[in-house]
């Protein structure tokens, strides 16, 4: 069969593969800048063994791929009796891998707000509360956008990774194809046209939603 | 426990496979980053154009389906790699993409005064890349060098499934014979974060001492 009628053919079942490969990018996304505030609080907070935890935590799971914390959230937990899906193991290994580089660049937008602003507001007689939500936070969140969008399509390429657990996401999708068809190459780079269609849209959107978020505030 | 004792010597050996490769595909990764680093700010627009668009799709391919694409893709065209050079081959591909990037924000870091100095003093622009450019290019650049020597470690992980004997072939082959996930994923990550975190070590050393100097 010819390259494009057998892309025509497998289109839709690597939308359908697209689809989980986005619900799992949206899951881990939750997970994971639930876990960075929860980072971020530790290590300004003033409990200090809870800082040391999160310091800990964050120069661990940093250091150790993506992969090996995929399957020991798949294989090893199971052995320890608690079995995760595929879909939830790969949430899980993404969310606490992403959750330190999204903790990091929360805490980087934080300390990227001149002391002068707080002091400015405390002076005018604003309460902590207000301080932070009114002052702080707005300035803090523009100077995480760059990083935290950059994060977000890494984040949506590692989600190929469930493949080696057997998730059926796009990219498992597409090697099933090319072991059907015996057409690999065709059958990759159809992969590699949807992955990067979605790339440079999604790069578009949030680009503009950045320089929309600049606009208004300045 | 003695599970451990029987896999260590495995998984030190794939570790070995792993830092060999790394080194390779970096050290070739940023002699060619370096010159499409320069071709891309100073090539024009022809030369320019096509490294920003091989940067893209490097940046926007998933790293297991650029892996799959050499070895499994080319062998629809009678192209057939074995396992090393394939993953090699991708590595070396991979770390281009990213050393380009790198390069070309150190190079532009360095203000436009030292270019136009150094044209002034008569320099040609491989002596002025050479002596002036580079070596303050290369403070700023360092700690991004070692993010990318640390995300090249971890893109290793992917080349078990091409079929090389790394650290994460020896965990699952030691997994199927001993059915003890646990202790043999354990054992890869204290492999892999012993690996990481002696490279991110020596990195703030070099950072450290390169600060001092100036």
């Amino acid at each position: 069969m010819s390259t494009l009628q057998l892309w025509g053919q497998y289109l839709p079942q690597f939308l359908a593969g697209l689809v989980v490969s986005l619900q799992l990018t949206g899951a881990a996304l939750v997970l994971a800048l639930a876990l960075g505030t929860l980072l971020v609080l530790a290590r300004t907070g003033r409990i200090r063994i809870l800082a040391a935890i999160a310091t800990g935590y964050v120069e661990v799971f940093r250091a150790v791929p993506v992969l090996v914390l995929l399957f020991t959230a798949y294989y090893s937990l199971a052995q320890l009796g608690l079995r995760l899906p595929g879909f939830w193991a790969g949430v899980v290994a993404l969310g606490a891998f992403y959750g330190t580089l999204y903790g990091e660049d929360m805490r980087s937008g934080l300390q990227s707000v001149d002391p002068g602003q707080r002091e400015a507001a405390v002076a005018l007689g604003l309460s902590n509360g207000a301080v932070m939500r009114r002052v702080v936070l707005p300035q803090a969140f523009l100077a995480f956008l760059p990083p935290g969008t950059n994060e977000l399509s890494n984040l949506i390429k590692d989600t190929s990774l469930v493949l080696t657990i057997g998730v059926t996401d796009l990219m498992f999708q597409a090697n099933a194809a090319a072991a059907a068809t015996f057409q690999p190459m065709d059958m990759f780079l159809l992969a590699g046209l949807v992955y990067f269609a979605f790339y440079i849209l999604l790069s578009r959107i949030l680009a503009r939603w950045e320089l929309n978020v600049q606009r208004r505030r300045s | 426990m003695h599970v451990v004792a029987l896999y260590w010597q495995a998984i030190v050996d794939g570790g070995g496979v792993d830092l060999e490769l790394t080194a390779i595909a970096v050290a070739v990764s940023v002699v060619v980053g370096i010159l499409a680093a320069v071709g891309r700010i100073y090539g024009g627009k022809l030369l320019g154009g096509a490294i920003t668009v091989y940067v893209e799709i490097i940046r926007g391919l998933p790293p297991i389906l650029q892996l799959f694409i050499i070895y499994f893709g080319l062998s629809q065209f009678q192209i057939n790699l074995s396992s090393f050079s394939a993953g090699l081959l991708w590595l070396v591909l991979y770390g281009v993409g990213y050393a380009v990037e790198i390069f070309r924000a150190g190079i532009e870091a360095v203000s436009v005064g030292q270019r136009e100095a150094a044209d002034a003093l008569g320099l040609t622009r491989v002596q002025a890349l050479r002596r002036i450019i580079l070596p303050q290019a290369w403070m700023v650049m360092l700690p991004s060098l070692m993010t990318f020597l640390v995300l090249q470690v971890k893109n290793t992980t992917l080349l078990y499934l091409v079929g090389i004997a790394d650290i994460m072939y020896q965990a699952r082959l030691g997994t199927s014979a001993t059915e003890q996930p646990a202790i043999m994923y354990g054992m890869a990550a204290i492999a892999y974060l012993i690996i990481n975190l002696t490279l991110s070590r020596i990195g703030s050393t070099l950072e450290r001492r390169q600060a001092l100097y100036r």
